[in-house]
This record gives C-alpha cells, structure tokens and sequence, in this order.
C-alpha cells in the first residue's frame, strides 16, 4: 500500500492539467450557484446534465460532478443562514441556529464558520478517502454476488424504511422505483421486459428523466400550485470574518462534526442531513454557552453540521468507488454516469480504471480550496442569486430540464413523459412520500437482481447461500436489525409515556 | 360518544393507483418465460416480487386510508388549497413545448415555456399577470436564457438539440 503516495500524486497530474481544473472549478461554481438556490439541488443538477457524458471523457465529467456534489453542500448554507429556508436537505439544521445568528447581526461570523468548516472536514474527509478506499477495495474483491446482493438489500432497507416517517410509503416509493428499473434488457438472460414493443424502452428509462421529472419540474409544479404565498425574509450578509473567540469555539465543532459526518458517509443509511442532527445535538450538549441555543444563535450550532455534511458526502465516494454501491441520491446518479461509460463502479475500478478515481481524488482536494475562496471572499456574489424573483427562477429551471431530458435522447415523448412524472412527484411531496428511494431503486434494482441471481447460481439454486457464507449471514443480520431495531425503540418509546 | 374515523378519499385513491400498478406488473410478468437455469429462479422472478408487494402496499396504502388516512403523516408545506390555474399555466408551458420543440425549434420553445410558466407561478403569488409589455420582456429574458444554453450545448458540447433552422444558432 505504500503506492498510494505515488498514485495521488499521477492523480494530481492529472486533474492539474488546464482542462480538468477547469472542469473543477466549472462544477465547484455550479454547484455553489444551486447550492446556494432553493427547489434545486445536486442530485437533479448532475442529472440534468448526463448527457454530457456522452461527448466529454470521462475523468473530465466526473471531476465535474463530484465539484457539484460537494460544491452544493458550501452554497446550501449560505442560504439556510441568510434565508432560513434550506438551499439544500444537508443544510436543514444549519438554518437553526445560522439563521439566528444572522437575526443579531451576526451572519458574517455564521458564513465564515460554515465555509471554512465546511473546507476543513472536506479536506479532511478526502485524507480519509484516500487512505481508505484503496484498502476497502482490496477487501471488497473478495466478496462474491451473495455478500453484493445484502449490500444492496441493507441500501434499499435504509433508504426506504430508515428515511422518512413511515416504512410503508417509503417501500411503496422503493418498489415503484424497482418496477421502473425493470423495464428493458434482463441483464443476465437478454430477456425483454415491459418495453410494450417500443423500441426506445429497450434501453430501459433513463435516470435523467425521472430525475428531472421527480425533482426539477416537480419542484416547479410543487411551487405553483402551493407555494405561491409562502414569504421569505433576506437577512444582510455583512463582513464575513470571525473573532478570535469565534475560531476557539469553532474548530472543536468542526473536527467533532467531521468525525460524526464520515461514517454516515460510508454506510447506506441515507442523505447527508442524516449525520447534521446528531452533531446538532452533540454540540447542544458540550457548549459552554448553551444559553445562546436557539436564542440569539450559537456559532457552534453551525459549523458542527456543516463540517458533518461535507464529511459526509465526501466520504459516500468510498462505497461509490468501492463497492459500486451508492449511498445517496446523488451518488446513484454519479453510478449512473460511469455505466454511461461503460465503467464497473466496484472493487476493480482500482484496477481497471485507477487514473480515473486518482485524478477524482485529487480533485477533491483541489476543489476544497477553490470552494474555500468562492464561499469566502466572493460570498456576495452568491447571495446576489437569492434575488432572483422566483417565478423566474423556476421558469428557468424548466428550461435546463428540457436540456437534460431530450439531450439525452432526442426524444419529444419523454418531454411529455417528463410532465406526467412531475405531477407524480407533486402528489408524492404533498402527501409525504420520499423520492430517494425511487431512484435508488431503479438505479441499483437491476445490479441487485444480477447480483441475487448470479449468488443463487453460484448456490445451484438454494437461497440457503445467503446464509451459509459468514460475511453474507452477517450483512442480512444488520438488514434485519435495521428493520427490527428502530420499531422495538418505538414500541419501548410508547410504553413510558 | 367517539365516531368512527373517517375514511380520506385522497388517500385512497393514492392506495388504488399503487394496486393498480401492481397488477399492471402482474399482467406483464405473465408473458416474461422462466428460463431459470442453475440459478432456480429467472428473468421473471423479480418482476413477481414487485408486483406481489406494489399490490401489498397498495392494499395496506387502502386499508390506512379507510381508517382515517396514512399513518405518521408530516404536514405538507405551503398552502392548503392549491392554486390550479397556476398550475395549469406551468403545465401549459411544460407542454407546450414537448409539443412544438421538434417543429419550432429549442429556442423559441423554451421561451414560450418560460413565458407562460412565469405567468403561472406569478398569478400564484397574487401579482397581476401584466399586459402585452410584460408579456414581451419574460419573452426576452426567455430568449436571454434559452439561446446561450442551446449554443453551449450544440456548439461547445455538440449535443444534438433540435433548432428552427439547420446553422445550429437558432
């Protein structure tokens, strides 16, 4: 493992070449500019633009999605603090107490706090990548179809039963995702499903459409139809700069938030506003002016979380690059491009692809920086975008949609189709079921179901296999305990009161 | 005197649109052949779970929603009755310009799209749509938008969008 050194440094070779820091700094940008917009977020921006995957190379276009992917969790929360509306989920608890330290006054040292948080567990969290992915991936090429296919099973377990109120619509919204994955080529046998004999269906549904459609113009539809009245307040941004006390009372959250963002990167378990509560709470708890919790805003309040969410979306690239196995809507959609190219997300892309994945881990360093002096310096650019009238800003959305849909095929039918999702995504918002899990299932459903069968194969045809393998047996345990876990705790929660 | 709870329509009809959809899944899993092989379970096997369990989910979705509705329900944001004219300016848009991009090209289409989706979602903040006046300048801004994004994407990326004309700038 002593190569790592050198494999970083060809990798910044690479990604230090005048194009591809372009491309860094075009997908940092971007993701800040709708970071930092509200009713559009990563997911749906890398989406939308896919097509580009099939004309620019592809280290090029992954330097640039993952720049959108982390640069949106940096612009997300200068919106949760100037606005107190999220500009993105991961920003949600960042708004408690940013949005009140911006009330008094204070949005400069809020702003300051969760940028150079969020540089600092960016950067420390690519450290973490870079020494551990490689050693997961020697690991993971040991594992066979069974133990995929419970890595699998537990990501759909998390996303559908976890996230969200209630396990019952977040199965439903899983399986309508695994029924869309259906449609096309069976990936083992060739067999045809649910094409209706049209042969646009052969290639089964692109990701872009129900993206877009889901988010992008369900979001619009969402907004026109139920949001018109609802008002927001601008606060000032003022001079973005911490006191001495402020840096002294920051960097503890910052490492404190790291650490809990990471692991919540790594496993299936969901989005990155996940791992922003219990660093919410954590930090509640240590302060030592819990007085200023919820009052006149606690600086410590906001660079916990933001360093959690950065560390976490930094690390779902472990399971991404590893195991091919994504840990967040935008992770899947990042899958969904290395399949465009023809590219085996897992274990072997070390191998087979390692100037790929170096040059996008060196990137990540080299986007952090870029991040740091978009979101600090020329953070008053940025929050000239929340001026934008919202009827426009929607509007606008609604042309990049049409881009990214018909740019993938050509095809005017899926513009219609586009519409008939957005509606679907209206009614689901308005009556509470999650989207993710949509998408994750029609992304990761067809590898699953190879990965079940070919596990099976390798059983000669008993389902006993998933259990007599150790790694296997272990994996279906945690599905179990999953599932079990958090309804015994609310049968035991209801009892007491 | 407790009544019985009342059964939510809404949510019913949610309910019946999954079991429907299972039973669409059903209806193809019929034709999909069993070529198992040593695996003991083939190409139609997953297509069954899904249908089996969209159709479960649906009957439980049905089986909530007579009873009161769905259970740990999160109050939707925004307003409480829905602004449809609104919604049907932005959904004119939207189809609009899945109808005519191919004939009138990306440009104009999205404009067009633009033009009547910002009537819709101003109507819904209350605001008077505005005259001719207006009208034209969403149409530039439209236009200020749509073409830089349709030259980018033809020109710099060279993906394929359909214009007007065959130069590839409008």
């Amino acid at each position: 493992m002593g190569d790592i050194g050198a494999q970083l440094l060809a990798g910044f070779a690479t990604a230090g070449t005048p194009i591809n820091l372009l491309w860094a700094f075009f997908g940092c940008a971007l993701g800040t500019a709708i970071g930092v917009l509200p009713g559009i977020g990563p997911a749906v921006t890398v989406a939308m633009l896919l097509p580009i995957t099939t004309q620019v190379e592809p280290t090029a276009s992954m330097i640039f999605f993952a720049g959108i992917y982390y640069g949106a969790m940096y612009g997300g929360s200068t919106t949760s603090i100037l606005l107190n509306t999220p500009g993105e989920t991961g920003t949600m608890v960042t708004a408690l107490e940013g949005f009140k330290m911006a009330k008094n006054g204070r949005a400069g040292a809020a702003l300051a706090t969760s940028a150079i948080g969020s540089f600092v567990a960016g950067t420390i969290a690519t450290v973490l990548v870079t020494l551990f992915a490689p050693v997961v991936a020697e690991f993971a090429v040991k594992l066979g179809p069974p133990e995929y296919f419970m890595l699998m099973l537990l990501a759909f377990t998390t996303v559908s039963a976890v996230l969200g109120q209630s396990t019952l619509r977040g199965m439903t919204a899983l399986f309508v995702g695994l029924a869309i994955g259906l449609i096309g080529l069976d990936q083992i046998t060739g067999q045809v499903r649910y094409t209706g004999g049209v042969p646009e269906f052969m290639d089964g549904i692109e990701v872009v459409l129900v993206a877009v459609g889901l988010f992008a113009v369900g979001e619009t539809l969402y907004n026109a139809l139920y949001e018109g009245r609802s008002v927001a307040t601008l606060n000032r941004a003022g001079k973005v700069h911490m006191t001495a006390a402020e840096w002294r009372r920051s960097w503890p959250a910052w490492l404190r938030g790291t650490f809990i963002g990471f692991p919540f990167g790594t496993v299936p378990a969901g989005g990155s506003e996940i791992p922003t509560f219990p660093s919410y709470a954590a930090e509640r708890k240590l302060s030592k002016h819990p007085e200023e919790f919820g009052t006149i805003g606690a600086i410590e309040g906001v660079a916990g979380p933001e360093a959690a969410n950065n560390a976490a979306v930094t690390a779902t690239l472990v399971p991404l690059l590893t195991l091919g196995i994504p840990t967040s809507v935008t992770a899947a959609i990042l899958l969904n491009a290395f399949q465009n190219y023809g590219i085996q997300a897992g274990p072997q892309l070390f191998q087979t692809s390692s100037a790929l994945v170096w040059a996008l881990i060196a990137s990540l360093y080299i986007g952090n920086v870029m991040l740091l002096i978009l979101n600090l310096p020329l953070v008053g650019m940025w929050v000239k975008l929340l001026k934008i009238p919202r009827p426009q800003l929607y509007a606008g959305i609604l042309i990049f949609a049409t881009v990214g849909v018909y740019g993938m095929r050509q095809s005017s039918f899926d513009l219609f189709l586009m519409f008939g999702i957005g509606l679907v995504g209206v009614v689901m918002r308005r009556f509470d079921f999650p989207t993710a899990p949509v998408i994750v299932g029609m992304i990761l459903g067809p590898l699953a179901e190879a990965q079940m069968r070919n596990a099976l194969s390798i059983g000669e045809g008993h389902w006993s296999v998933f259990v007599e393998r150790p790694m296997s047996a272990a994996l279906l345990a945690v599905v179990v305990a999953v599932l079990v876990l958090p309804r015994l705790a609310r049968l035991f929660g209801s009892k007491k009161t | 005197m407790t009544h019985p709870p009342r059964g939510n329509p809404r949510h019913a009809a949610i309910g019946a649109a999954t079991l429907l959809i299972g039973l669409l899944i059903a209806w193809g899993a019929v034709a999909i052949p069993s070529t198992a092989g040593y695996a003991g379970v083939g190409p139609n096997f997953l297509p069954w779970l899904v249908a089996v369990v969209l159709m479960l989910c649906g009957a439980l979705l049905i089986w909530q929603a007579l009873r009161g509705g769905f259970r740990l329900l999160e109050t939707p944001s925004g307003a409480e009755r829905g602004d449809w004219p609104a919604l049907a300016w932005v959904g004119a848009g939207v189809l609009a310009n899945a109808a005519l991009i191919t004939t009138i090209g990306f440009v104009f289409s999205c404009s067009l799209c633009f033009v009547l989706a910002v009537r819709g979602l101003r109507a819904s903040e209350g605001k008077s749509a505005g005259g001719v006046v207006r009208m034209l300048a969403d149409a530039g801004t439209g236009l200020a938008i749509a073409a830089p994004v349709y030259w980018m994407f033809t020109k710099v990326l060279a993906i394929n969008l359909p214009g007007l004309t065959g130069s590839g700038w409008l």
